[in-house]
């Protein structure tokens, strides 16, 4: 902390004032123009590093493009283009004894729209260049569904081959994952923990600089594998062996695409995890925390714990291709279930890395838009805890049908059942929370009660795969295609949305168009139901998932499907023109439009360069409505000296 | 809480249930069951969708009583009463859906383990699976063949033993409800017991590669005297020798390659008419059958543009014998009939 404070107050002077960096020329200023030559530089070095070897061990081709690609491509290339950009910069100074040029992490605050594609260490930049880029990519994504979804409007093949279809659905639910709800998250909580935890910036600035541009990196293998010889990775998101090791070159976009992106996740949730345990402002007490703190504190440690084990996963099945080993070869001893037993190891705590911090948003909304503290604090910050714990003991519940020991199902039914109290105790004081409330049904409300009643759909369809023998029935078929959407879109989407509504006019200084924002919600309300619902149906009566082509008696639901699948997709199109046109031209925002209490809304919209020019003194809990002359926390003047004391 | 809140929210909560209820009973979530397990599958599901409703009416009821009754006057600013907890109630929404959830497990425990007891004197068959196509084999019945169909008779136990030569699939038949992945390394089991006569899918719906959406067969359950019938025929044909035509189906080419008079039209690999096979072999400069004999044996050796080299198993020269090769280039080259 002290460190920290020291730094800041090294750096003062510049506040207010556009820092101009010496000018250097085009080609050796960081920036997007230095990375793309030193990226170039980088790949040429790998293709060196390949090329040598096979040359010296004399095997043929000594050009292996594959390698090439790889090792240039996937490894050197985005490291190059990092330095290139500027990320290592301040730290090799440092390492070379030179003196540290602030420029070289960009300090704070972005003057232009310019100086979102820089390295820039500011948490309120990186938290909005996380929600652009995370959308970019929604977007993406969302048209992979919409190619084949038309392929799957009709029985038989129209548009496409087999492979590109299974590429499509593969790309757009790695995309959806990696680069759209895990990050999109990690952007929300960028911009909004420090703020709400009192505190100028994130732990390690510049570690958070690295941690969102490395997700880029990911997003672009994901796509740029459509261009791969073969097509794009095909074997869905889960990519398992021994099909994976099997496919043409576009899988190893997958395997490496993964590893950027969980590098990306786990050094921001160390970030995060110190930023709480160390930078909470005087006062904060962890019985005080909003919610939405708890909920990334908790996600934090999910990331850390699991994330390492998708990251073994992958290499393995990359090291069974490139290097034949045999992790997952059964005639050479591999192991094949191994596989999915490590990749759900991560996989299913991925469920809750991506449902906790909407659990977290969901609590701030409601509260301030009832007008009412949160029901049970303690019991819904415990219960986050309970999930984090539960979480890790599930994971086989994946593999009902998958052939592991007998013995193993009956104990992961029992845990996968009972991670349903918690997240029942959630909603229950959700709904608690709203009754008796003066409920505000504002587009960020509207979200967070949409996102209420759908999670308790598909957490009401996660029973019934929980029971062993329904799932055995039900796995594998489009019964989890419609229970994952109800999860992930209804649950986690639903409240992305709620978030980046909610913390608009902080982030922007303006306010968003409420008849747009509410358009929005009822027409993907509408048109999600009508998308996800019927496939429920489909499953259980007989329709596998991952299929490009059924049979003839599922034609016209999944026409229905289809249609409504389009029109979510135009829905989005309605998002984007009010964020567009708002954040251009909207009204200005108040410092608190909602009244809340938490920090973040005790300060300018949007905050000062370093979020608080006092330090607040925290008083009492975040969600202290109705109780007269409650406060969250006093700003007296005087505080900033004490703490530099 | 005034007693006319609670009638009301009684009522909001009676209506989404029935309402809920009718989208569970008049639509027919689950197809006729045609096997024992399945009756107990179906047991479970609707034991588990009683509880689920009433969950849901709870939370919708609280939800559209709240939105109409708490929504705030224009212009009103006040907060609502500060109500911080209650701990008696939380207490209840803990204990309570632990209770159900643990009812849903031990249904669910028992139904497993009845779903798993293949009983005395099971019928044993053999289920192969490779890309893109099923193989059953009976080790009771001097290890019978049958690449087709899978015939079951009917009310008797049957213990599949599941293998996969290739990568992982998964063996499916809906309305017998069991499901099993087919593990490469290792030997699945899976028990069903046929309880309705009649002809079934067989699904792959585990994500096996190209063909993976066609890799289909069907389950024919037939009365036991039926099924003794079946076994003597098929047995009658394999003892004189395997025809071309039941090597053809029994190795699976159905399951990637079109031929009009085996019925298949499968588009994963080149079409095996005669014309394309002569023009084939005529690129690859090679006598007709000489070229048919080495596409099955080595697959990769020639690849037809517009087709992807390392997609047809290349292990069809250990799994079949030189009789049943010879057979299958007879089949697909020799002279016609």
């Amino acid at each position: 902390m002290t460190a920290t404070v020291e730094h800041e107050t090294h750096e003062t002077p510049h506040v207010g004032t556009h820092y101009r960096p010496p000018q250097r020329g085009i080609l050796m200023r960081p920036g997007l123009i230095r990375a793309a030559w030193v990226a170039g530089l980088f790949f040429l070095l790998g293709m060196y590093i390949v090329v040598t070897l096979r040359w010296i061990a004399g095997w043929d081709p000594v050009y292996d493009w594959e390698l090439i690609v790889l090792v240039g491509g996937m490894v050197t290339g985005p490291i190059g283009f990092l330095l290139g950009l500027g990320a290592f910069d301040y730290w090799l100074y440092w390492i070379a004894g030179r003196p540290t040029r602030p420029e070289d992490h960009s300090g704070h605050g972005a003057q232009t729209w310019k100086d979102y594609f820089r390295v820039n260490t500011d948490h309120k930049v990186i938290g909005i260049q996380y929600l652009a880029t995370t959308l970019v990519f929604f977007v993406v994504g969302g048209m992979a569904a919409m190619v084949f979804r038309a392929e799957l409007a009709q029985p038989g093949m129209q548009f496409m081959d087999t492979q590109t279809f299974n590429g499509l659905i593969s790309v757009h639910a790695a995309l959806m994952i990696f680069l759209f709800i895990i990050p999109a998250f990690a952007g929300l909580a960028n911009f909004a923990v420090p703020l709400m935890l009192g505190a100028p910036d994130m732990a390690f600035p510049r570690l958070n600089a690295l941690s969102y541009w490395l997700l880029p990196i990911a997003g672009i293998m994901f796509v740029a594998s459509f261009l791969a010889p073969g097509g794009a990775f095909a074997t869905g998101w889960t990519s398992y062996a021994p099909l994976a090791s099997e496919q043409p070159f576009g899988q190893v976009f997958f395997n490496m695409g993964v590893q950027w992106a969980g590098a990306s996740s786990i050094l921001t949730a160390l970030n995060f995890l110190v930023t709480i345990i160390t930078m909470r402002a005087p006062g904060m007490t962890f019985w005080r925390m909003p919610l939405l703190v708890w909920a990334n504190f908790t996600t934090s440690l999910l990331v850390v714990i699991a994330t390492p084990f998708i990251a073994g996963s992958q290499f393995f099945v990359m090291f069974d291709r490139v290097m034949h080993t045999s992790f997952f070869v059964p005639d050479e001893g591999g192991y094949v279930l191994g596989y999915q037993h490590i990749f759900w190891f991560y996989s299913h705590p991925a469920v809750y890395i991506m449902m906790l911090p909407g659990f977290g948003i969901v609590s701030e909304v409601i509260s301030t838009m009832s007008r009412k503290p949160i029901f049970g604090y303690r019991l819904m910050a415990l219960s986050l805890i309970g999930i984090l714990v539960l979480g890790f003991s599930v994971w086989a519940h994946h593999m009902f049908v998958a052939g592991m020991a007998d013995w193993l199902r009956v104990p992961m039914m029992v845990t996968t059942l009972l991670i349903a109290v918690p997240t029942g105790i959630k909603v229950f004081s959700w709904l608690a929370t709203l009754w008796e409330g003066k409920l505000h049904l504002t587009t960020p409300m509207l979200w967070a009660l949409g996102f209420v009643s759908m999670f308790v759909i598909g957490g009401l369809s996660g029973i019934f795969l929980g029971s062993v023998p329904i799932d055995i029935h039900a796995s594998d078929t489009y019964f989890i295609v419609a229970h994952i959407h109800y999860v992930l879109f209804g649950g986690s989407v639903f409240t992305i949305f709620a978030g980046i509504y909610y913390w608009f006019p902080k982030m922007t200084g303006r306010m968003y168009d409420e008849r747009l924002g509410k358009l929005h919600f009822w027409l993907t309300f509408v048109s999600f139901n009508v998308t996800f619902f019927p496939m429920h149906w489909v499953g259980l009566v007989g329709m596998p998932r991952r299929v490009a082509d059924y049979a003839e008696e599922f034609g016209n639901l999944n026409l229905v499907v289809s249609i409504a699948a389009f029109v979510l997709g135009a829905s989005v199109v309605i998002f984007f023109y009010n964020m567009i046109v708002s954040w251009a031209r909207g009204p200005i925002a108040p410092p608190n439009p909602w009244r809340a209490m938490t920090l973040e809304w005790q300060v300018s919209s949007p905050p000062p360069i370093f979020n608080f020019d006092e330090i607040p003194q925290v008083v009492a809990g975040p969600y202290e409505y109705g109780v007269p002359g409650a406060r969250h926390a006093v700003m007296h003047g005087g505080a900033l000296q004490e703490a530099k004391v | 809480m005034r007693r006319g809140a609670i009638v009301r929210m009684v009522a909001i909560g009676v209506v989404v249930g029935v309402a809920v209820t009718l989208v569970a009973v008049l639509i027919p979530w689950l197809p006729d069951s045609a096997s024992k397990e399945m009756d107990r599958i179906t047991f479970t599901y609707w034991f588990a969708t009683v509880i689920c409703i009433a969950i849901f009416a709870l939370v919708a009821a609280v939800i559209l009583y709240s939105v109409r009754t708490f929504k705030v006057q224009p212009g009103d600013e006040s907060d609502g009463p500060p109500i911080h907890g209650h701990t008696g109630l939380e207490i209840v929404w803990t204990v309570i859906p632990a209770v159900l959830v643990v009812a849903i497990g031990v249904v669910s425990a028992v139904v497993l383990a009845q779903n798993g007891d293949a009983g005395t004197n099971p019928l044993q068959v053999r289920i192969v699976g490779q890309q893109f196509a099923w193989r059953f084999e009976y080790p009771d019945e001097d290890d019978l063949r049958s690449g087709r169909e899978l015939v079951l008779p009917l009310g008797r136990n049957v213990e599949l033993e599941l293998v996969s030569v290739d990568v992982i699939h998964s063996f499916w038949v809906p309305e017998m409800g069991q499901k099993q992945d087919l593990v490469p390394g290792t030997l699945q089991r899976l028990v069903i017991t046929p309880t309705r006569l009649g002809s079934f899918p067989i699904i792959c719906t585990e994500l096996c590669g190209l063909g993976h959406s066609t890799m289909r067969s069907l389950v024919r359950v037939v009365r036991p005297a039926e099924f003794d019938r079946w076994v003597e025929e098929t047995r009658a044909g394999a003892a004189g020798g395997d025809s071309g035509e039941g090597v053809f189906a029994s190795a699976g080419c159905g399951g990637c390659h079109a031929l009009e008079k085996a019925g298949t039209n499968a588009q994963i690999g080149p079409p095996l008419e005669r014309a394309e096979l002569e023009r084939a072999a005529e690129e690859a400069g090679q006598p007709l059958e000489q070229f048919v004999e080495e596409s099955i044996v080595d697959p990769n050796k020639v690849i037809r543009s517009n087709y992807r080299r390392g997609v047809m198993p290349e292990t069809y020269g250990d799994t079949l014998s030189q009789e049943q090769i010879d057979a299958l280039v007879a089949y697909l080259a020799g002279a016609e009939e």
